[in-house]
């Protein structure tokens, strides 16, 4: 009797045991099988990015290159393939797809897929130039001249003497006379080239305008600026509005401010300015008038400086003649003529007016005049001194919505990469 | 008397048995629990892994070049931007880690949410970890000290991820068995390491 009562009772343990050690088993291979399965999905993903770089590889060597391209491996390190082709996007652009398969141990096929984007071209801004012009006229660059930071004219560059450009000056025509040849015997720092692509000027200053009445400023009136640096803090400065030069300031606007956009714009003649703490761009749908001098707070050829201003016209930007101008001027600006140029008022007639101090950057459709010269010397506007900006190399560094250019490129502009949640059961 | 020494000896047997069978049944549920909780916490490890490597991967993605991806970045906090739903607006994500008191209902002291925010959306959280530990990394490799001040951000060019989980609920030990400085229950523990997670979209 109780021998059999064992017996049962064994067996009752026995069924209790083997249930246990069933489910522990079951978990014990579903901890691994986690694993395994993060485990294949990486895989999978490595795959898709070995055949990304094949893809890469491939347009590289040749961007006209589509695809396909697919390999398969089968070893038993490895199983699995992957495919990847291109497609093309608006604007010269290319979409690099790149879709992966793994065969998972469950029997399951993981798919991972990676998307390369290509710019067909990149925006460049206008302020790296130190120099640039759509049309040089017939204005020559002469002995004395020297020119900091790139030049390029998509015009003909006219020199008569010994010039210095210290860095690469370009011309999409060429230079007149030729150089080393004639009267051309400029010092090429860091090179030229003739016969480069041009590059064209915007149809419009369209951003500036978005911008000005998003979160910037618009006066339908003439305007008078003045820029104020506020206290020794950085990006504290102010800008201060008047409709009259002697008329009660309009309206103030502080560029420290986060919701003010960094642009004032002017239907009509803008009248500038001031020392400048912050960054700004100043433009008129018409011309901009330099009244005084513009500075920076902080002198970027002193030290290190976040200060930068902007000065855009859709015509000409000009030296005002007047009294404050008479004797030297400074101006600390990114200069933009998009229809016109850049020149002081009555070049020919004001008087000897000094010095033409410009840091940063000049660029206008057709150069201006600043001065009269009989023979080598200055007889009426201002002898020049320009200086490039060199933190302007940068083009991510330029005033607000800071008018552009698109150069041809297949730079990768976004890299996506599929991801999988994994499921809990 | 023969009958007697049976049952005597039948009992003997049948006890020493049953004995033997209680000690390994307990064994044997300790053992269960313990890899349930293995399991538990591989699921939990792996699901989260995937995700936060995934998101971290495309960081930047439809981020303008020159615009820096990375908004804050601290040891166990990172706001980015990306368009992660691909429809061409660039979102803001938000992983941070949350507080133990948030996890109070569990039986794991030590665990705590994940917690992830895409926009302005509710704040969700996506697992429970113990450990969620991020480092910053230049392009040449060099660690940035967190968290990394604003002008650094766009110096950013690789996350090292470490993330420990461990399960919420596990077998309570013995108090006798609970050795100085040891918990009282069994918790799994399961370690991730991703240590150069980067971001091709930070890296143009």
């Amino acid at each position: 009797m109780g021998g059999k009562a064992s017996i049962i009772l064994v067996m009752g343990f026995a069924m209790v045991l083997g249930f246990l050690t069933v489910n522990m088993n079951r978990f014990a291979t579903k901890a691994v099988g986690n694993m395994t399965s993060y485990h294949e999905s990486t895989v999978a993903h490595n795959l898709a990015l070995a055949g990304t770089n094949t893809a890469l590889s491939k347009i590289y060597q040749d961007t006209s290159w589509t695809g396909p391209i697919t390999q398969t491996y089968n070893s038993p390190l490895l199983r699995g393939s992957f495919t990847a082709r291109t497609y093309a996007l608006g604007t010269g652009g290319k979409l690099m797809r790149c879709i992966s398969s793994y065969p998972a141990a469950t029997g399951q096929t993981l798919k991972d897929t990676i998307e390369v984007y290509f710019n067909g071209r990149k925006r460049n801004s206008f302020s790296v130039f130190a120099w640039m012009t759509n049309f040089e006229g017939n204005v020559f660059w002469i002995t004395e001249d020297t020119v900091w930071g790139r030049v390029h004219s998509n015009g003909n560059l006219h020199v008569n003497g010994k010039p210095v450009f210290m860095e690469k000056a370009t011309t999409s025509k060429g230079f007149d006379p030729k150089p080393g040849t004639g009267v051309n015997k400029a010092i090429y720092k860091g090179g030229y080239e003739t016969g480069v692509a041009e590059i064209t000027f915007p149809n419009d200053i369209s951003e500036i305008v978005g911008a000005s009445t998003t979160g910037g400023r618009r006066y339908t009136t003439d305007i008078w600026v003045t820029l104020s640096p506020g206290t020794s803090a950085s990006g504290d400065g102010m800008a201060y509005i008047q409709t009259s030069s002697s008329g009660p300031i309009t309206d103030s606007i502080s560029l420290a401010d986060p919701s003010f956009k960094g642009v004032i714009l002017g239907n009509g003649r803008v009248n500038v300015k001031g020392t400048l703490d912050g960054q700004l761009t100043i433009s008129s749908m018409t011309d901009v008038y330099i009244q005084n001098d513009i500075v920076y707070e902080q002198n970027p050829l002193a030290g290190s400086s976040d200060d930068l201003l902007g000065l855009v016209a859709e015509r000409n930007v000009i030296v005002a003649d007047n009294a404050a101008n008479s004797s030297n001027c400074r101006i600390d600006a990114c200069i933009f003529d998009r229809t016109g140029s850049f020149s002081a008022e009555n070049y020919s007639s004001r008087g000897l007016s000094g010095t033409l101090n410009v840091t940063g950057s000049i660029v206008q459709d057709t150069r201006g005049a600043v001065g009269q010269f009989a023979g080598s010397t200055l007889t009426s506007g201002f002898s020049k001194r320009y200086r490039f900006d060199t933190r302007l190399n940068d083009p991510a560094f330029r005033p607000p919505y800071y008018p552009g250019y698109y150069v041809r490129t297949f730079a990768i502009s976004g890299w996506w990469e599929s991801y999988r949640i994994t499921s809990v059961d | 008397m023969s009958a007697l020494l049976d049952v005597i000896a039948s009992i003997l047997f049948g006890g020493t048995l049953m004995m033997i069978i209680l000690t390994a049944t307990d064994i044997a549920a300790e053992s269960q629990a313990t890899h349930s909780g293995d399991m538990l916490v591989q699921e939990l490890l792996t699901n989260t892994a995937q995700l936060v490597e995934g998101e971290l991967r495309n960081m930047g993605f439809g981020v303008p070049e020159g615009e820096s991806a990375v908004l804050r970045a601290e040891e166990s906090r990172i706001h980015f931007l990306a368009d992660i739903d691909r429809d061409g607006v660039i979102d803001t994500m938000k992983y941070s880690l949350g507080d133990t008191t948030e996890m109070r209902d569990t039986q794991n002291e030590l665990d705590r949410p994940l917690k992830r925010q895409i926009n302005n959306g509710a704040v969700l959280s996506v697992g429970s970890v113990t450990t969620f530990r991020l480092r910053y990394l230049t392009r040449e490799g060099t660690p940035l000290a967190s968290p990394v001040p604003s002008d650094q951000l766009a110096e950013i060019h690789m996350v090292e991820v470490s993330m420990e989980v461990q399960n919420p609920y596990a077998p309570t030990r013995d108090p006798e068995m609970v050795g100085s400085g040891e918990r009282n229950a069994l918790y799994s523990t399961s370690l991730w390491q991703q240590t150069r997670l980067a971001s091709q979209n930070t890296r143009r």
